[in-house]
Order: structure tokens, then sequence, then C-alpha cells
């Protein structure tokens, strides 16, 4: 056993299982090989049981400057720039308690390695839930999913993570335990911390407790697909937009993702409504109402079939396997809404197939999957795309041969040098997911 | 050295400063004259006082980056300033500092309806962005009591919310983007037209952030569609307990509301003297106003469960309204409320403090007896929806000691809020009147990682100082004692 695992295990005790390196197992091996740039060793993993043992591990490490990842289930460990020289690798796996559910309140208190989808379980009996559906559904943790900021096509109604996240508490870099925001749905004392941690990808502290608004379970549910030319499709989306309809999804799909759904080849548009039975009903028939003047085919789906599309979309879309388990190019991207159906169709031209694009048509934020083979001057034009439509494409999951030469992130903006700042706040010697993160933070 | 020599001396090292701030913005945009100072003494927080040495009112992002590396060159701390409606004290002067004043920055530079969101000059009032969108079916969603008067800026530096907040969120739910002008006097980009940029949450950390961070010169907001039915409940309850339960009665049957208000009897008589609006009955212990909106079969569907549950609850009279002007005139007295509690007595001092939900019974019970106990009466308005608070005690400035009390019982209270597990504040910021309160909140660790993202943004710490945080100087019992001391018999209004 190295010397790192041996004074962990010392300093640790039975507040965390650390395990050396030659005994990973095969799920963090691949999520490992997936994050860390290739030849790079691998690190020695550190589960602590306890916020003291998390925080402790992170003191010694400090003291001893060794850097670290730090991850939840390691999902998305692959996301982010390729890391380098990390010595240790910190999973809140084992930090899964349920800490307060203020049924009244709408809020929930957890651990940061709680699964979502063993949080939901615990909400549905009281008719609640997080509205939250990001990559990864059964693997995802609460702490995972707000440091990638993580979410889907709920973000129509109602947001994405720095949306519903209320409070947190987490370990710094030098291993002190600190809190920011509340218990309760409105707050404004204190910098909004919780927003800089969401989307910080491990680089700022390790986030140990996140309390969150929660939303109470809709009566009914109904999702429609309207599919034809381009254009129809581009004026449903401004007639269902333009009118006071309040779906809590709506998506714009590429062709191939569509006639993955419908086996038709054509782009599509998905909305599903949540709401009582009879607003679900009336709304679902005012949506067919605007579309099929458009002459574009109508389906509906209820019950199964509706947890079906949405699966095999998110399937298709996000992947059913963490860490590129089928070698797709996974991104991440933006656009303004009003180009949308153009870069969907453009996907189709340009991108060797099958390529398929989601794009949430409010936001303008959306999901790629690319085959493996993509070149890098292929998603250079999709990237120049979203960035001319104020946009950005960001890699999630590639091969290190992709990611290296493109930048994954692709930021555009001008504040690189404050993110610096905070970064060097935070973690004056960098050893949090040293260079993980945007501009090589 | 002589208190003369020293004003001389002072004069002496402002003269060649102001010159370069007129030839950077302008003479007209300049004002030093003391009297002309006068208007700038103070935000809504009437009771702390203090001139700058200059105010200054830029047009531009560059020239309030020139006023900005003006300050950054010659160490002078620097107060930005909106439409002076804070009530925390956020834009109160620094002694021997610049105010920056977006005052002339009223420009709506785009609107692009098609993607929902529209950008402005920090110094739009927030009501004009819905007016500018509004007759293309859309609006914006935060909408404080304050909107017809304060700025988006305003806004975004406090985090403002509304009484439409239950449902849409807050200010920070609503803003994409920001050009920001740093305390180094650089302009940044912070976020953009389309939401979640690479890279972190910069629009999500400034918003809220109280000016401390620097100055926000151009604003990208999310404009939402305007519901279809909008339809206002009123109901008058025995007690504010009855009250609160039909709040909670209605939250676990799975509605949610755009906003829940609740006035106390106080508050109905305070308004039905100033305003009579004839719909509140005087002699309910409180009444509730919930607006449900959305599709119309929804909202339908909804008022009937909410109307049945404050009837369950003990309710006397419901009155619902679908038309606009009716509507208006139910919510006509709760938004009056405030001016109505300055009829009630010389001064009143407004509160603002957040417990959960379930807690707002409790909470309200021991404001309650707090009231007996000082003597101070105290009149209820509140968001009920999200157990936002907002005591306003009444009392008479002028007699001398008694501000300092009344900021004892508003303490009380934010004591009592925190030991219901909710917060300090929840819209009106922390700024100058409850940085010595944030200990009750945070540890000395949480605070002192928050000055990292204050160290990363201002390092020489020269915008908006001594505010959000306790500082020894402001907060020490010794300093707090002579604070109280320097307002005694102040008029305060
Ligand atoms: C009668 C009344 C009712 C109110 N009702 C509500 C309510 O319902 N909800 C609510 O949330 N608030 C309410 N307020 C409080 C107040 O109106 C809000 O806090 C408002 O957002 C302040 O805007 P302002 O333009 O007046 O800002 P100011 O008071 O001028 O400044 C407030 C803070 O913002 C900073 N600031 C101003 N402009 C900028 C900028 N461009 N960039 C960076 N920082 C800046 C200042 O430094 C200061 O710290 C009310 C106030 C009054 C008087």
């Amino acid at each position: 056993m190295n010397a790192i695992a041996t004074s962990l295990r010392d300093r640790l005790g039975n507040e965390a299982e650390v395990v050396p390196p030659e005994q990973l197992d095969a799920t963090w091996q691949s999520s490992l090989q997936a994050a860390l740039a290739p030849g790079e060793p691998l690190p020695t993993l550190v589960l602590p049981q306890t916020e003291a043992g998390l925080a402790a591990a992170i003191a010694l490490a400090h003291a001893q400057q060794w850097p670290m990842l730090l991850s939840g289930n390691g999902s998305k460990l692959s996301w982010g720039a390729p890391a380098r020289g990390i010595q240790l690798l910190l999973s809140t796996q084992r930090l899964n308690q349920l800490l307060d559910h203020a049924v009244g309140d709408l809020t929930v208190t957890a651990a940061a390695g709680l699964k979502l989808a063993d949080l939901q379980a615990i909400l549905q009996p009281t008719g609640q839930f997080l509205p939250l559906d990001p990559a990864y559904p059964a693997d995802a943790t609460l702490g995972g999913i707000v440091a990638t900021a993580d979410a889907g096509s709920w973000r129509q109604r109602y947001g994405s993570p720095r949306d519903l996240l209320l409070g947190l508490s987490f370990v710094r870099a030098d291993g002190a335990i600190a809190k920011a925001g509340g218990r309760v749905v409105k707050n404004v004392a204190g910098y909004d911390l919780m927003k800089l941690f969401t989307g910080s990808y491990g680089s700022l502290g390790a986030i140990t407790q996140l309390t969150f608004r929660t939303y109470p379970l809709p009566a009914a549910a109904t999702t429609a697909l309207a599919s034809g030319p381009p254009e129809a499709i581009a004026a449903a989306r401004t007639a269902l937009l333009q009118s006071a309809l309040t779906p809590t999804r709506i998506d714009l799909l590429s062709v191939s993702l569509a006639q993955a759904l419908t086996e038709q080849a054509q782009p599509g548009l998905l909305v599903r409504y949540q709401s009582s039975p009879a607003s679900v009903a009336e709304q679902v028939q005012r949506l067919r109402q605007l579309t099929e003047p458009l002459g574009l085919s109508f389906h509906t789906y209820t019950a199964e079939a509706e947890t079906e599309v949405w699966s095999r979309l998110q399937a298709r879309v996000r992947g059913t396997q963490p860490a590129a388990g089928d070698g797709a190019i996974r991104c991440k991207i933006g656009l303004l809404p009003s180009a949308a159906i153009a870069f969907l169709n453009d996907l189709t031209t340009l991108a060797s197939q099958p390529s398929v694009g989601q794009i949430h048509a409010s936001s303008g934020v959306g999901y790629l999957s690319l085959p493996a083979e993509t070149e890098a001057a292929v998603i250079t034009k999709l990237r120049r795309t979203c960035e001319a439509q104020q946009g950005y494409l960001t890699l999630l999951e590639a091969p290190p041969a992709l990611k290296q030469p493109l930048d994954p992130w692709g930021y555009t903006g001008n504040a690189i040098a404050v993110m610096r700042q905070l970064k060097h706040q935070f973690d004056p010697q960098n050893l949090l997911s040293p260079g993980r993160c945007v501009g090589g933070i | 050295m002589l208190l003369k020599d020293l004003l001389v001396g002072r004069r002496d090292r402002w003269q060649p400063i102001i010159r370069e701030f007129e030839r950077a913005l302008g003479k007209a945009s300049v004002i030093r004259r003391r009297d002309e100072l006068l208007t700038y003494e103070c935000d809504g927080l009437a009771a702390y006082r203090q001139r700058p040495a200059l105010v200054v009112l830029p047009r531009t992002t560059e020239e309030v980056a020139a006023a900005v590396r003006l300050c950054d060159q010659h160490d002078l701390p620097w107060v930005a300033r909106g439409a002076g409606t804070g009530l925390s004290g956020g834009a109160l002067p620094v002694e021997d500092g610049v105010l920056i004043v977006t005052a002339k920055m009223k420009r709506i530079l785009h609107v692009d309806c098609e993607n929902q969101r529209l950008v402005v000059q920090p110094g739009v009032i927030n009501n004009w962005v819905t007016q500018a969108v509004s007759d293309r079916g859309f609006y914006y969603a935060p909408d404080p009591s304050s909107q017809s008067v304060c700025s988006i800026g305003g806004n975004v530096a406090e985090n403002s919310g509304g009484v439409h907040c239950l449902k849409y969120g807050v200010t920070t739910n609503h803003v994409l983007g920001l050009k920001v002008v740093t305390p180094d006097g650089t302009v940044v980009e912070l976020g953009g037209a389309v939401p979640e940029q690479p890279g972190y949450d910069l629009p999500g950390l400034f918003v809220g952030s109280e000016g401390t961070l620097g100055i926000a010169t151009e604003i990208t907001l999310r404009i939402l569609k305007t519901p279809e039915a909008i339809c206002v409940l009123l109901a008058d309850f025995p007690d504010i307990e009855a009250a609160g339960n039909a709040v909670m009665a209605t939250i676990a049957a799975g509605i949610v509301p755009a906003g829940m208000e609740i006035m106390d009897n106080l508050s109905i008589n305070a308004v039905e003297d100033i305003v009579a609006t004839g719909c509140y009955p005087r002699d309910a212990g409180a009444i509730l106003l919930v607006e449900l909106d959305g599709i119309a079969i929804e909202v339908t569907e909804n008022i009937a469960k909410v109307a049945a549950i404050c009837r369950q609850n003990g309710s006397r009279e419901i009155t619902t309204a679908t038309d606009a002007e009716t509507r208006l005139k139910l919510w006509k007295g709760r938004k009056a409320a405030f001016a109505a509690a300055g009829h009630l007595s010389p001064d009143y001092f407004v509160q603002d403090g957040v417990v959960p939900r379930t807690q707002l019974a409790r909470v309200l019970r021991e404001i309650e007896a707090l009231s007996e106990r000082s003597g101070f009466r105290i009149a209820n308005v509140f968001h009920a929806g999200d157990g936002n608070l907002h005591p306003l005690i009444l009392y008479n400035g002028s007699v001398p000691g008694e501000f300092a009390q009344v900021e004892a019982v508003g303490g009380e209270i934010l004591r009592l809020c925190v030991e219901a597990g909710g917060s300090i504040s929840g819209e009106h910021g922390i700024g100058a009147d409850k940085n010595c309160y944030m200990p009750q909140m945070f540890s000395a660790t949480d605070l002192e990682t928050m000055q990292y993202v204050r160290a990363a943004f201002n390092p020489k710490g020269l915008a908006n100082p001594g505010k959000l945080f306790p500082t020894p100087r402001t907060c020490g019992e010794a300093a707090n004692a002579q604070k109280s001391a320097q307002f005694k018999g102040v008029a305060l209004f």
C-alpha cells in the first residue's frame, strides 16, 4: 500500500474507507480512466463515512499538498478537462443521509452523496418531488448534480439546480467546514455561494449538504410530439411560446432524435404538460389546434408510454452508461432559442450520423450526442454556430484526443480573470480538481 | 491639527480629484455643492445618514468605468446608488467617498420578445420593463412593492422579491447576464443572453451582492408570457393563525399560487383609514390575499379549492375577482400598507425576516408578546407563502432614545427568525443595517469564506465598504453604543 493510503488510514481510522489504487474496483477504474489525462497513475480513493471524516481527509491532503479530485458516484468524472497529478479521489458516496424533509415548507436537506433517485423515492409518498432530470438519474448524487449544474427538460418550468438550491455546506480546501444560504425559500443574507458552487466542478470545495426547494407532484401528465418540416416546427415553437399554455417541458428534437421516437424522418417538438387532469387535457387539445394547421403530425403519450418516451430520449441523447460507455461524444450547448431549429438542421447535414440533438425551446440550452469518430473540425464548426448565436458548446464526454486540442469548455467571455481570482481565494494552492474547470482552473 | 486646517486639507485634496472627474464625465455629471449633496445622504433607511464628498452621474458603461478607475487610482471608497429606495442602508454613502448614481442610465437597450429577453441600463425603473413588453403579451416577473420607483440595478444588487415570487422566483431567477464594472475599473461580461455559460455562475454570484462586487451597467433580463387568467381571492379570518393555517393547507393541497399575502388587524385598519378600500373588514383578525394565475381552467379549479380551504379554516367572507379593475382594488390596500403605517404613528421601522412557513404562527405569537413587552405597536404585513415577515414597528422618532429601542426590538425579531430556522433578510438586504446580525446566522468560518468572494472582486475594499459584513468598527459593543448616541434626537423622516 502506498504511503498516502497508509497515512490516510492512520489519520482517519474508521471515519473513512481508504482504497489504494491497486485495489480500486472496475467501476471506479473506468470512471477514473475517463477522467484522467492518458498515462496518469490512478489515485487513492477515500470514502468518508461522515462530513467530519471528509473534512479530516481534505485537511490532511491540504497539509501534504496532495491534489484531489472530488466526486459523488463518479458518473460524471469524465466531464471537464482531463486531470493530471491527482493523488486522491474523494467520494461523498457514503454521505447519503436524508437530513430533514420539511414537508409543509416544501424544502429538503440531504447529504451530498444521496442519490437523486433515492431522494425522489423518499419524497414521493408525501406528494412531492425535486424537479431535476439530469444525466444518469440512477447514479447521480445531489452533490454531483449541483457541482456539474446538470439538469434536463424540466428547466422549462422549474429551472436548473441554481434555481432550486437554497443552502449548502462544504469543506473548504483547507479542511474547514463552511455554509451559505439556509433552509428557507427566500433568503438574501450573505453572498449566494449556492450559485457559485453550482457548476464549479469540485474546484472550490467539497459539497457536503444541500437544501433544495421541492414541488408538489402534479396529478396528471401527458406528452405530445409534433413532427414535420423544420419551418413548420419553428412556427409551432413560436406559436406555443406566444400562447398562454404552461408546459413543464418543451424540447426541439433533431431529425435523428425524433426518428428514434417515432420512425418519422422529420424534426420534432416534444411538449409535456403536468397539472390537473382537466388542465392537461385542455392544454394538449390546444396544442393540437396550434400545430395541426401547420401540417404537423401529432402523437400523444400517457402513462407508461410517456415515461418510456422520455427515458428513450434521455438514453439516446445523454447516454445510459456513465464514462462514455457507448463511446459517444456528448456535448452541452447553448444558443439563442430562435436559432435552435436551424442549428439542429445543420447538425443533420454537418455531423456524421447518427448525431442527435435536443434543445430546450425557451432557454436555448441543449445536448448533443455525436458518434465517437466525429472529427474535431466538425465540432469546431458546431461550436462556432452556437457562438454566433451568443451561445457555447462544451464537450462533456469525449476521448482525450478530442478534448486536448479543442478545449472542452468553449468559454468565450472576458471574465476568466474574475474566475481565476475566485479560484485563487478558495483554493490558493490549487489542490481541488486542478485544471478540470474552465480556463485550466 | 486644528479642525479648520483639517477641513482645508480635505478640500485641497479633493480639488484636483474633482477636476479629473469633471474631465471624465463632464461638469454637469459631477455634483459637489453641499446643498445638492444632501439629496444623496440616505436611502430608504433614513435613520442612517452620511454626506458623500462627491456624487457622479455617469451615462454609459465607459463613464462608469472611468469613474471607478479614478476611485481606484486615488484609493477613494465609493458606493453605487440606483433610486435610493433600499431599506437596509446599502446605498448609504461613505464619508470622504464618491457616490456613483445610475439615475442617468435609463435606457432600454434591446428588446427581443422572440427569445424572451431584453437588455436594460441599471437606472431603468422596474415597472418600465413590463411596460415595454406588455403590448406583446410579456411581463417581467419580480415586482417589489416599490416597483414604480426602484431601479433594476438596485433590484439586482438586493436580489429583490415581490408578491409574485412564490411561483416565479426572485430577481436572481430572471437575470441572464450582466455587464459589470469591477472595482479596478475593468468591464466584464458575467453570463450573457443564454443561460448556464461554461464556468462559474457569475451572474448568480453578483445578484444579491449589494454593490460590494462592482456596478452593473447593462442587465439582460428574462421575460415571461402574461398568464391567460388571473384571479385574486380575498378571505378574512378571526386571527392570523387561522389565516396561516389556510396558507399551509393550500400548499399541502399541491397548489402553487403566484402569491399569498397576510395582513393583521392593525394593518387592515391602517389601510382602511387611509385608502378606504372598503374591501378589508375592519373587525377581521387577519385577511389573506391569494393570487392564482395560469390556464383559465386551472385557475377556476384552484380558486374553488382555495376558497374551500379558507372556509374550513374559519373564513367568514370570501371575495374573488378576475377582472383587472377589481383585482387591483383588492390589492390596493396591501400595496398601500407601508404608506398607511406612516399614518398610524410619526415613524415606523420595517423589519424583514424569514421563517419556515410552518413556523409562522408561533413566531407571530412571539412577536406579539414582544410588542406587549416593549410597548411598541407592531403591524404585520407579510409574504405568507414564503414565510417572509415584514413587521412594522411604530414609534416616535422625536422621543430621544426611541429609535435605539426600536432597533433593539427589530433585532429581537431577527433573533426569533434565526431561532425558528429562518433568515435575517428575505429581500431587503443586509447593507449597513444588519451586518452586525450576520454572526447570528453564520459562523466566523462562513463569513471568512464569503469574504473570499469580496476579496476576489474587490481586493482593495473600495466598493461599498463597511456593508454586508460585520466590521469591528461598527459592530463592536462600544461602537454600537456610539452609533445610537450619534442619531439620538435626530429627526428621522
Ligand atoms: C415603499 C417601499 C416598498 C418596498 N418593497 C419592496 C418589496 O416588496 N420587495 C423588495 O425586495 N424590496 C422592497 N423595497 C426595497 C427596495 O425598493 C429594493 O431593495 C430595491 O431593489 C432598491 O432599488 P434602488 O434602485 O432604490 O436601489 P438603491 O437603494 O439605490 O441601492 C440598493 C443597493 O444596490 C446597490 N446598487 C444600486 N445600483 C447598482 C448597480 N447598478 N450595480 C451594483 N449595485 C447597485 C447600492 O449600492 C445598494 O447597495 C421597498 C422599498 C420601499 C421604500
